[in-house]
């Protein structure tokens, strides 16, 4: 095509015309800089060399004193001598005078030398090997008391390094300024959808700068010590105190795992395949868990069982009982995390042809022989899904272990104490990464091999007739497990709120409020910083994830597999490790980000983004094309078609995706832990102070608080999704 | 108008590359045709013949791989759909579900920033024309298929598109409501006057809407021209075959007249008019013949023998299925009352009214 290499050749040109203008804004900038850093050094020296001696023998010990006051910079002191006509350093340090005999005979040596015995300043156009380091050297002459002679010449090697973090950052920016002029010309040149090539190089950018790099950053973390590579992080992180953390975190993931599937399974039987009453109360209490902020569990399993607990001191008087350590912590993982198996496990069940168990039964099969050989086989590959689902969620759980564990120990809270505590990034990073193999494992067989072994598609259409697989009696018993199970959860929540108004639990229970107005306006800085944050981060997430969809359906271009696969990747990735690899990542300019909103933002954006660009791209799938080809076709832009068309018809997906980045925002703990700061704090690291120093009245106030808003949230949520329903029957018909 | 011509296509191809090891698939390969002023041209063929990607070019959903596309005067190959006065039909509809009929048909004229007095009555006649003035402020997930196929259509026509293109559009309506809304679009479009491009692969529909018919297979035009010019003048055995029933005979050309080829068939001699140049003496060539043009009659008597195997009344005629040495052929009898019927399973021989017959190449 002769027009597309016209085009190419004036973009070479303007390439090259901007490249030039481009060097030379930031080569004057550099030399503006370096040229003040100079005369600053200059002036530091000549300030320095006043505070000089006039007798010459008080020199060197002068020097010795202050060598620490010229700050990257090290000092040599040579003495003419006058017999020889040559100069003796006087310095009794070897790397000093290693350097003065393998450079004295330089050109530049000479000159220096030369220049300073005529009062003059000398400063070296060349490098030199100071100790392994580029280093200039600078001559100066230190001048007797009347003026007349010098006592002897100062060298003062400065590391040429000094300006390195300036020019490396006026490096990315001028290289970065070229890459964007690039990419603008020629997408608005060559691209026939700008908007669209742009929203696709944008996400692509994000996904690269706070999805890779950052995990990128913290792998390379592990593996290079001092610029080289080292595996010595990884040798301390598989020594056996570590590895009996994963250990740990493996036993407990396939306790919970196991416990939350055998009670999600009862629970969507009972809900799916029985006459019982009371279905719609029971799925929403059990799935009310599931959004429950971290530590309200926790909290209240202390107060019920902990050491001045409720039950076990005060009404069984046990005093050796403790909670603290795996027992708890499955017991407590269990309550958290069955909802995830009783969800997936009620689709399953609900999909069943019951026409497959009415042969059985037809065959004259028993109920329960109809059960085992035809119901349970069926819905094998949803339990075994739930299994590894849940068994995720518990390694990379870190609220829970971290103020249960006790003495147990799991990687993800080892990971924390290492930066926190230790203060060993390097050390945190390896072991979260260890956390992650398992996790990504489990998350990968799920995805990939169980979810297509399955005999069942779960459409979200019941089929129209359930068979009652459960006799009378089993029928009771089934209700009464479950009503147990109901009644402990509604008492968990209940005691979190009965903590609120407890003076002191455990040792005073006398009524009062002063816990609510102690915690009220100490937390208030907290709530206030949560909800702001999570506020700014719900629309982004919205929004993003939208055009992700939109861009991931329809649109086809180079690399798509692998922004899908990256921009989901944060789904399968321990917040634990996500938070570490931020605070690596972003504590450098241009992108300084620790300690800021927006490292805490883009976080939250991050992570919530792939269950919104799932729902998103669920959705669309739905669409038929050319209802956005209609709407094109009549002259709206691409963008015009995203306000008007898709973002009103991804409407349901669009909301629920805002409301679950809200509620995981508010409630998100193992990532955020390590990127809040003094500026911007968040309400589950208070409630988790508040539990750590036993003060869990003012705990469970902010607990309660922080379950009132986000059950808020996600009411307004549903009534604004309810009235879609006639509309998504249209998108189908 | 004035304008001589509304669409030209300038040699377009479109080429898909090859993905994971497949080959490049021609959707259209060097395509040239043009359109005038207010005419309805059919492009028609099986599926996979190109024809729906021709429309896409033109509406500019895909690009052209060579080629060039004219709307008017102006080069819009690689304008995009929006940069492009054409308004499409989709075989879907592509209704807006989130907006009722109204605010459907009004969106191109939003976005076109018409004031809202003229918008309102724009809209009022554009559903008025389509008959639906009493569903504006239904949702269209609440019409049915004919008043959904009224909505795009309105939804295109109050652009006033330079182009209107119609890609299948009753293929999803049932038989009694296609005839209908076929009838319809053609009186809405003869009203209008608007160029229009309608992309079939029911001949019944081309031959009754068009001005001109375009076939179109594996992605090359075979044929274009009036419906009773590619009926009654097919330039191939696969154009005779895809606009209606036809009966082939192979022969041996034995010389040419003019324009008429005397052939061979059965040891007796045909003459009729030849399909091309192409058709020389001592070559092999196909007679194509038409069911009415077919005559039944005592054996022996026509060019080939054969017996009936099925009579089926239709009331105003009769379909005759012969089976003979080259296949089952279909003869039209017309007229059946005051003509012999030949009862099923009796001996007849076939012979063909040359003047409507016509000798093709071989393939």
């Amino acid at each position: 095509m002769q027009s597309a290499r016209k085009k190419l050749i004036v973009f070479a040109v303007a390439f090259a015309m901007f490249a030039s203008a481009d060097f030379w804004v930031f080569s004057s900038i550099r030399s503006a800089f370096v040229g003040i850093v100079d005369r600053m050094r200059t002036n530091e020296t000549d300030l320095f060399i006043k505070t000089a001696p006039s007798d010459a023998s008080a020199l060197p010990a002068w020097i010795e004193n202050s060598a620490e006051i010229l700050g990257g910079a090290q000092l040599a002191f040579v003495a003419p001598d006058g017999a020889s006509g040559t100069y003796v350093l006087s310095s009794n340090l070897e790397r000093v005078s290693e350097f003065w005999n393998v450079n004295r005979q330089d050109s530049e040596f000479v000159q220096g030398l030369d220049s300073a015995y005529y009062f003059e300043d000398y400063t070296t156009k060349k490098q030199f090997l100071f100790d392994g380091i580029k280093t200039s050297v600078t001559f100066k002459p230190l001048i007797n008391a009347d003026g007349s002679d010098i006592n002897g010449i100062l060298l003062v090697m400065r590391t040429a390094g000094a300006n390195s973090g300036f020019d490396r950052l006026l490096l990315i920016f001028s290289i970065g300024i070229l890459i964007i002029f690039s990419i603008i010309w020629l997408v608005v040149v060559f691209a026939r959808d700008r908007v669209s090539s742009f929203a696709i190089i944008a996400i692509a950018v994000f996904a690269f700068v706070f999805i890779a790099y950052p995990l990128f950053e913290t792998v390379r973390l592990t593996v290079m010590k001092d610029g080289n590579l080292s595996l010595s992080v990884w040798k301390k992180a598989l020594e056996a105190n570590y590895l009996k953390a994963l250990s740990g975190s493996i036993l407990l993931g396939v306790l919970t795992a196991t416990t939350s599937t055998v009670i999600g399974f009862l629970f969507a039987f009972t809900v799916t395949r029985t006459s019982i009453r009371g279905k719609g109360l029971i799925s929403a209490l059990a799935t009310l868990p599931v959004i429950s902020p971290p530590f309200s569990l926790t909290l209240s399993v202390i107060l019920l069982a902990g050491n001045n607990g409720l039950i076990t001191r005060q009404l069984l008087g046990l005093s050796s009982f403790s909670i603290y350590g795996l027992f708890g912590l499955v017991i407590v993982q269990t309550i958290g995390m069955f909802p995830i198996a009783f969800m997936t496990l009620s689709g399953v069940l609900r999909a069943i042809d019951s026409t497959q168990e009415d042969a059985a039964l037809d065959l004259s099969a028993g109920r329960f022989k109809t059960f085992m050989t035809i119901t349970l086989p069926l819905a094998m590959p949803g339990v075994l899904s739930s299994w590894l689902l849940v068994f995720t969620n518990s390694l990379a759980d870190f609220a829970n272990p971290l103020l249960l564990a006790g003495s147990y120990r799991v990687l993800s809270v080892e990971a924390y104490m290492e930066v926190t505590g230790r203060n060993n990034l390097g050390g945190g990073a390896a072991l979260s990464i260890m956390l992650l193999l398992p996790t990504l494992t489990a998350f990968l067989v799920q995805r990939y091999w169980v979810s297509k072994k399955s005999f069942v598609t779960v459409t979200g259409k019941p089929s129209s007739r359930l068979t009652e697989l459960a006799s009378p009696p089993v029928r009771i018993i089934l209700a009464l497990l479950v009503g147990m199970f109901v009644a402990i959860i509604i008492g968990l929540y209940g005691t979190i709120i009965a903590g609120c108004f407890v003076r002191n639990w455990g040792i005073d229970y006398t009524f009062t409020l002063e816990n609510i107005v102690e915690a009220l306006s100490r937390g208030k800085k907290a709530i206030g910083d949560t909800v702001t944050l999570a506020a700014i981060a719900t629309p982004i997430a919205g929004i993003l994830s939208m055009i992700g969809a939109l861009i991931l359906v329809r649109k086809t271009f180079f690399g798509k597999r692998v922004l899908e696969a990256l921009l989901m990747t944060p789904f399968a990735i321990p917040g634990t490790l996500l938070g570490i690899s931020y605070i690596l990542a972003f504590n450098k300019a241009p992108l300084l980000l620790v300690g800021t909103a927006a490292i805490i933002i883009i976080n939250y954006v991050v992570r919530e983004l792939p269950v919104g660009l799932e729902g998103g791209v669920a959705n669309l799938r739905q669409v038929d094309p050319s209802i956005e080809e209609a709407a094109q076709d009549l002259g709206a832009d691409s963008l015009t078609v995203f306000r008007t068309i898709v973002l009103p018809i991804l409407r349901p997906a669009f909301i629920s995706s805002m409301s679950y980045t809200f509620v995981r925002s508010m409630t998100a703990v193992s990532a955020i832990i390590f990127l809040i700061s003094a500026k911007w704090y968040h309400l589950t690291v208070q409630i988790y102070n508040f539990s750590e120093n036993l003060r869990f009245g003012l705990a469970s106030v902010l607990s309660t608080a922080l379950i009132i808003i986000v059950f808020a949230a996600f009411g307004i949520m549903n009534i604004s999704v309810r009235d879609q329903g006639v509309m998504e029957k249209n998108i189908v018909g | 108008m004035g304008n001589s011509v509304a669409v030209t296509l300038d040699h377009v191809s479109k080429i898909y590359p090859n993905t994971k090891g497949k080959r490049d698939v021609a959707a259209v390969r060097d395509s040239s045709f043009t359109i005038e002023p207010g005419e309805l041209v059919t492009l028609l063929g099986p599926s996979g013949c190109g024809k729906t990607t021709t429309l896409r070019m033109i509406a500019g959903f895909e690009l052209p791989t060579a080629g060039k596309i004219l709307i008017g005067k102006a080069d819009v190959s690689m304008l995009p759909p929006n940069k492009r006065n054409t308004a499409t039909v989709f075989q879907s509809y592509g209704l807006f579900p989130h907006m009722n009929v109204h605010d459907n048909i009004a969106y191109g004229l939003k976005l076109r920033k018409i004031e809202n007095a003229e918008l309102e009555k724009r809209v009022s006649a554009a559903l008025a024309l389509v008959g639906l003035t009493d569903l504006a402020d239904r949702s269209p997930g609440r019409l049915s298929g004919g008043q959904q196929q009224r909505v795009a259509l309105a939804r295109s026509l109050i652009v006033e598109p330079e182009v209107l293109l119609l890609d299948e559009p009753l293929s999803n309506l049932d038989a009694l409501l296609r005839e209908q809304m076929r009838v319809e679009i053609k009186k809405i479009q003869r009203k209008l006057g608007n160029t229009t491009v309608y992309v079939t692969h029911d001949r019944v529909e081309a031959m009754s809407l068009s001005d001109r018919v375009i076939v179109m297979k594996d992605g090359l035009i075979m044929q274009m021209g009036s419906p009773s010019d590619i009926y009654e003048n097919p330039q191939s055995k696969f154009v005779a075959g895809f606009v209606g029933k036809v009966a082939f005979f192979p022969v041996d050309v034995l010389g040419i007249e003019g324009e008429n080829a005397v052939c061979l068939v059965g040891g007796k001699q045909v003459s009729a008019k030849r399909s091309s140049d192409a058709i020389v003496a001592e070559k092999k060539a196909t007679l194509m013949a038409r069911p009415e043009s077919l005559r039944l009659g005592e054996m022996g008597e026509g060019l080939i023998d054969g017996t009936v195997t099925t009579n089926i009344y239709l009331g105003s005629s009769i379909e005759s299925w012969i089976a003979t040495p080259y296949g089952e052929m279909l003869a039209q009898i017309d007229d059946p009352a005051s003509r012999t019927v030949w009862a099923e399973g009796t001996k007849v021989s076939i012979s063909v009214k040359e003047s409507l017959a016509r000798v093709l190449p071989e393939e």
